[in-house]
């Protein structure tokens, strides 16, 4: 089978001789601060045992010391690559805990931008994760078609990479001519821009023998570790928060949730580039239904005070399911912000994953992972 | 699904998903959670998050477990109180592997021991951190 | 009357501090064209750095797209993100391994000073690199604009050659 472990030479096979080999926490291929303690034995992966922390940055305790506006900031630097879903989700919490009303247009602008920002994520992903299979090109046509994503989303909210553009209620303003305009052509330059990418990466020779067959995850190891987004759907399971849970104007877009069932590195890679074409037809039938009418909610109260208890909103970030859980004691300041994170789901299987895994493989399994660091350290 | 589950099997409650954000909620006696979890485990849910709120003026602590279902999209929300002055309670790794690594995080941010786990090292906290900053009477 | 000072004796005697000088120079504009920087990107400002040195904005025009991962092997260290007080050893280990001579530049609000993460009683996060050790040149922004990193390193390179080589754009 092509991709799989050569076993060793019966006259090779020497008595075991572990050593430990540090990954990390600064290295070009973790995506970030994660430092890795390989048990090595020879070139194979002993035991790989994930150690984080290096870029903890308090946000659970932020969410307790600020009030819910104030916390705002903070949700679009916890997964910065996928801002838009972070703030999505912890405004809809607090909209429905406070019955806040968010109006059409709104909606639909949300959905429009959260999807531009899963197709900017997603390139930054394919970028960085041909860069560490070794492959530099890449890189820089998937940075060229993510300026051009970041150009439309900074005519509207001002910032290119950690926005903060929806308000409890609606969004801070509304979009102008120029984004639709604009938005309608990305989208036409964007599609053969896809297909350019499936004939010089995806089928490219190389990255095929690189990751068929490799780092494969079964689908009930997700289960137990809670893994969601591309790598439960590269393992052949159909979970997706906005199919499961739906929230916003997801019921009324029809788009498919792409899954793929052999479970390894290549699996996951066509669940991303799949889910590149489903959102761009998703940013389009939005476009096209979109109505007029105000982006902001009437009666927003200045100072919003949840009622006392506990309240959940889920979304399909970029990574996998984010889940926001604030517990209310009915003041300003939120007694307890939980952020449930899909990249510590996701990285808590790579243990397991790993074992016997040449170290290149290793490596490719990471990558496929789709790891953003502070998204695991909060 | 967003609507409501009829007539759950007790200790499950059904609570009203559009306000709340989950289906079903369940209180459970602190060595009640391991056979919840079982119970989740063979119904085919899987493991969304482990959580801990810290009640200070009740003098307790709470251990949140959520549970999310791959096919059926349901969401389960087990509680567990335990007292603050000895907060212990075990752990659901065995039946969860991934209970581990949100075990540890619990254990870092509030100091609740999980009895029987593996390794309860620190996760996010630094090496050798021995305060608990999500504690209602932390101060740095 | 004091005659004319031999002018060829004067070269001569001059001649050790004059090269000396020269080659100050060039050594400078060599190592302005040619800054390495090592790979440290912590957090979101580390996105904004690659998108730099990506197509747009091309840090290689500058001569420094050659990111190194080794610190043996660069010049620069752009810290780029919040630096934790679990990782703060492991940044000055980083910093230690650094050849002479090596610059720091901060990027970003979090490198600067503590960023948006600072609130009082955090017990996390170190306030600015420049607690650790020193910073030639302060990237203001959350993150700051590609362009921004490089007028940070055009300005660093002003620093290394005493005098500004490209023109700086007038604000609107």
């Amino acid at each position: 089978m092509v991709g799989a472990p050569i076993a060793p030479h019966p006259a090779a096979i020497a008595p075991k001789e572990t050593f430990v080999l540090n990954l990390g926490p600064q290295h070009p291929a973790t995506h970030g601060v994660l430092r890795i303690k390989m048990t090595m034995d020879g070139e194979y992966v002993d035991r790989a045992e994930p150690v984080c922390g290096y870029i903890h940055r308090m946000h659970e305790k932020m969410g307790e010391n600020r009030t819910y506006a104030q916390f705002l900031p903070n949700t679009g630097r916890i997964d910065y690559l996928s801002a838009m879903h972070y703030t999505h989700a912890f405004v809809s919490v607090v909209e429905r805990a406070a019955g806040i009303q968010v109006p059409p247009r709104a909606e639909f602008i949300r959905v429009i931008t959260s999807e531009l920002n899963r197709i900017s994520s997603h390139l930054v992903w394919w970028g960085a994760f041909l860069l560490d299979l070794g492959g530099f090109t890449p890189l820089l046509y998937a940075f060229e078609d993510r300026e051009r994503i970041l150009d439309l989303l900074e005519g509207i909210t001002g910032a290119r990479l950690t926005y903060c553009y929806y308000r409890f209620g609606g969004l801070c303003n509304d979009v102008d001519d120029t984004f639709l305009e604009g938005t309608r052509q990305f989208i036409a330059k964007m599609r053969p821009r896809l297909k350019m990418y499936r004939a010089l990466v995806t089928d490219n020779i190389i990255l095929r023998k690189r990751l068929i067959g490799i780092g494969p995850i079964s689908a009930e190891l997700c289960r137990r570790y809670g893994a969601t987004g591309p790598v439960l759907r590269g393992s052949g399971v159909t979970y997706d928060v906005r199919k499961a849970e739906p929230y916003s104007v997801y019921p009324e877009l029809e788009f498919d949730v792409p899954t793929f069932p052999e479970g390894d590195s290549m699996a996951r890679y066509l669940v991303r580039m799949e889910e590149l074409a489903q959102s761009l037809r998703i940013i389009e039938q939005a476009l096209g239904k979109l109505p007029s009418g105000p982006v902001m909610a009437e009666k927003v109260p200045r100072v919003l005070k949840l009622p006392a208890g506990d309240f959940c909103f889920a979304v399909e970030a970029a990574r996998g399911r984010f889940m926001v859980r604030v517990v209310s004691d009915n003041k300003e300041v939120p007694y307890r912000v939980k952020l449930r994170t899909p990249c510590l789901s996701n990285l808590s299987l790579f243990e397991e994953a790993s074992r016997g895994l040449f170290l290149a493989d290793a490596l490719a399994l990471l990558g496929s992972l789709d790891l953003v660091i502070p998204d695991i350290d909060r | 699904m967003n609507e409501t589950v009829p007539n759950p099997a007790p200790p499950l409650q059904a609570v009203d998903y559009r306000l709340k954000g989950y289906h079903l909620e369940a209180m459970v006696a602190p060595d009640q959670v391991v056979p919840a979890a079982r119970a989740m485990d063979e119904q085919g849910f899987s493991l969304d998050t482990i959580t801990g709120v810290d009640w200070l003026a009740q003098e307790q602590m709470e251990v949140v477990y959520d549970y999310f279902h791959p096919a059926r999209g349901l969401r389960t929300v087990v509680r567990a109180r335990i007292p603050r002055d000895q907060p212990e309670i075990p752990t659901i790794s065995g039946v969860f592997p991934g209970a581990n690594w949100h075990e540890r995080e619990t254990h870092d941010f509030f100091g609740i021991r999980f009895l029987e786990h593996p390794d309860l090292s620190p996760f996010l906290l630094p090496e050798d951190a021995d305060f608990h900053p999500l504690r209602k009477d932390y101060t740095a | 009357m004091e005659t004319q000072p031999d002018l060829a004796q004067l070269v001569k005697d001059c001649s050790p501090i004059l090269r000396f000088g020269l080659l100050d120079d060039w050594l400078g504009l060599a190592r302005a064209n040619s800054l390495w920087p090592l790979t440290f990107g912590l957090a979101c400002c580390a996105i904004e750095m690659m998108a730099a040195g990506a197509s747009r904005f091309d840090l290689a025009r500058f001569g420094a797209e050659v990111f190194r991962p080794s610190p043996r092997q660069a010049d620069v260290m752009i810290v780029a993100g919040t630096i934790n007080k679990k990782m703060a050893p492991a940044v000055k280990t980083l910093y230690d391994q650094m050849l002479e001579p090596k610059w720091v530049i901060a990027m970003g609000n979090c490198a600067i000073s503590g960023g948006p993460f600072v609130f009082p009683g955090q017990y996390a996060v170190v306030e600015g690199v420049d607690k650790l050790f020193p910073v030639d040149v302060f990237i203001p922004g959350c993150p700051p604009r590609p362009e921004a990193l490089i007028e940070g390193i055009l300005q660093l390179e002003e620093k290394l050659t005493g005098k500004r080589r490209w023109p700086k754009v007038k604000p609107e």
